[in-house]
């Protein structure tokens, strides 16, 4: 049998007490139906603790992310990417009742997908009874749909960042030289891109994948009954603390504004150490509007075009902008 | 009494999780596009006592994210199909297929027997991770030349075939493909897939410990009643072969109305070496370039090597 061959300790006793009856589960909402009766995914994260980041790359997730493990009992789960298994679109084609999340048999594979997503959970954080864990994830946005759907009484965070942003970000990081590069050449990956070759193809693709990834997680947020907020990467390099405050709040989690301040302070990008600073770097520019200096106008054209509708929500152009 | 406790759980979960359905009552039919699986599956499931449950694609969905998507990252613990936690996930990837198997073959999975045949060529990616989570399952590996099975690739995707009418259906138009704009990349991209579906395949063909039947698509069409009774007595399946040679005749070549089958059409040729007349010659080296250790490997004698 591939389950339980190494088991834990806690996971054993979590086992025993269900077995003897001594655990009463974790109540839920409507859907989807609990656990396993064998108490699997009744663990020590409860799926209302769970805090979940969608977005896209480049928005600032590491960061906020690292600000949120901070405080006591809080902790991150690092881009797992279950979301990119469940992502809708790559199965377009297959609505038949046959294919494995046909809508005939909703119920029974959400249920799935959530024991999937709690058991994970639970065996990589048997620490966290009664804690919260973020789970930054914003490379499996395309599934937030069926995540949060899965998963009803947890929180998300829709963090956001101007695409221009994002895009220029991207460019400068699969440049010659850039970090993402550097990372694609160790794994022993194709090290050229396309961001050196065809600058114009590569911000084209870029932009569409922020509107895949970033449209995907709008239609979980709008679809999401439990607590949720929309964070903007700019609100948080203009003001971290109050943003922060006001993330928690509208999440209902409650937090000790002096670690707050304290895991702002730590993260903060002054705090960085200049080597790891600048073009090329995982820490660039973090200056909002800069792709004004780093994308063409053709390019700017062109993201604008393909991410229109997500921007005009998020970045209304200014009065004067309009005119010009 | 911690131990025994502990057995007991666990044992009381195997019996929960399944929804009833029996891991060893499901046979998986692996390999890739264009190798006769619906015609396999057609024989099979026509027989009494057998279900078929049509391309899931449950091995799709896990082994994209897995072998391709983020193949780099098995030894991050914090990745979902991260290899510290490989048990722990092959065991809710089985209670994943189960439940949903209980769920779509009731009938199956109340009584205990019975068996559900699951078309999965295009799931063929996450054979080994299915196949490594039911290890009780039974498995047919069913392959065929790679040459014709991109031969019939190159003509379904040329504009007006069937591929067309099936986007139709589901509402869409089909877009334009490199079958016709840049047929010799279509044959290159087409060999590679091959090699991802049917080489996963066959490693989880060949680390499987439970019954198995490697299932050539070319003997098939030679003798189909003695290779399919060769299935069944391989995977220890009973058959009745009143049933079984009455379902072949039923699903044979000779029973499809003429006008379903030729070029552009789901039946094309099934005419095994049907690639000489299909390919150029340069494809044909393309397909031999990209699979040729398959190739040797399953056709050790009809290999132009």
């Amino acid at each position: 049998m591939p389950v339980f061959r190494n088991p834990t300790v806690s996971g054993v006793a979590r086992k025993v007490r269900a077995f003897f009856g001594l655990e009463a589960g974790v109540t839920r909402g409507a859907l989807p139906e609990p656990t396993s009766a064998d108490g699997h995914s009744a663990g020590v994260v409860a799926p209302e603790n769970m805090i979940w980041i969608f977005g896209t790359g480049r928005t600032g997730s590491t960061w906020l992310a690292a600000m949120m493990e901070e405080p006591e009992g809080h902790d991150v789960w690092f881009e797992p990417r279950v979301g990119t298994i469940f992502d809708p679109q790559r199965f377009q084609r297959h609505g038949g009742k046959h294919f494995i999340l046909a809508s005939q048999y909703k119920d029974v594979w959400l249920r799935s997908i959530r024991n999937f997503i709690l058991d994970g959970a639970n065996a990589r954080f048997p620490e966290l009874a009664g804690g919260y864990l973020a789970v930054k994830e914003p490379g499996g946005s395309v599934g937030a749909g069926l995540i949060m759907e899965a998963l009803p009484e947890s929180r998300m965070v829709l963090l956001i960042r101007d695409p221009r942003d994002v895009v220029a970000s991207w460019l400068d990081a699969t440049r010659k030289g850039g970090w993402q590069t550097r990372r694609r050449g160790e794994g022993g990956l194709r090290a050229e891109s396309l961001a050196d070759t065809k600058p114009n193809a590569f911000v084209r693709r870029h932009a569409d994948a922020y509107l895949k990834h970033v449209g995907s997680a709008r239609r979980a947020y709008e679809a999401h009954e439990g607590r949720k907020v929309v964070v903007r990467y700019e609100d948080l390099r203009t003001d971290t603390l109050g943003t922060m405050k006001r993330m928690y709040g509208e999440l209902d989690v409650p937090i000790e504004e002096a670690r707050l301040a304290e895991a702002v302070e730590k993260h903060s990008w002054e705090n960085i150490p200049e080597e790891e600073k600048g073009q090329g770097m995982f820490y660039r520019k973090a200056t909002p509007e800069a792709w004004r200096e780093d994308l063409t106008r053709r390019q700017v054209k062109t993201v604008e075009r393909i991410t229109a509708p997500l921007l005009e929500e998020f970045y209304p152009k200014r009065p004067t902008e309009k005119q010009g | 009494m911690i131990r025994d406790a502990w057995r007991k759980v666990r044992g009381r979960g195997m019996l929960e999780e399944t929804g009833g359905m029996r891991p060893e009552n499901l046979v998986w039919v692996f390999g890739t596009a264009r190798t006769g699986s619906s015609w396999l599956s057609a024989i099979m499931g026509e027989v009494g006592g057998y279900s078929r449950w049509h391309e899931p694609l449950v091995g799709h969905l896990f082994g994209n994210l897995y072998y391709e998507r983020a193949g780099h990252r098995s030894e991050d613990a914090h990745f979902i199909l991260g290899a510290r936690y490989r048990e722990l996930w092959l065991g809710t990837i089985r209670r994943f297929v189960l439940d949903s198997a209980a769920a779509r073959f009731p009938g199956i999975a109340a009584k205990g027997r019975g068996y559900l045949i699951i078309k999965e060529p295009q799931g063929s990616m996450g054979a080994p991770l299915l196949m490594e989570a039911l290890p009780e399952s039974r498995m047919i590996l069913l392959v065929r030349d790679p040459r014709d099975v991109v031969a019939s690739n190159l003509d379904a995707h040329k504009g007006g075939t069937w591929t067309a009418d099936l986007m139709r259906k589901g509402g869409k138009e089909k877009p334009p493909s490199l079958a016709e704009s840049r047929p010799d990349a279509f044959v290159k991209g087409q060999a590679r897939r091959y090699v991802r579906d049917v080489g996963n395949a066959k490693k989880a063909y060949d680390a499987h410990g439970g019954f198995k039947v490697l299932v050539r698509y070319e003997d098939l069409r030679a003798d189909t009643l003695q290779t399919m009774k060769r299935i069944y007595s391989e995977l220890e399946m009973p058959v009745e072969g009143a049933d079984l040679a009455r379902s072949v005749e039923k699903h044979s070549w000779e029973k499809i109305p003429s006008e379903q089958k030729g070029e552009g059409k789901f039946h094309r040729k099934a005419k095994p070496g049907g690639w000489r007349e299909d390919l150029t010659a340069r494809q044909a080296e393309i397909v031999e370039g990209v699979a040729g250790s398959l190739l040797r490997e399953l056709y050790p004698v009809r290999s132009t090597a």
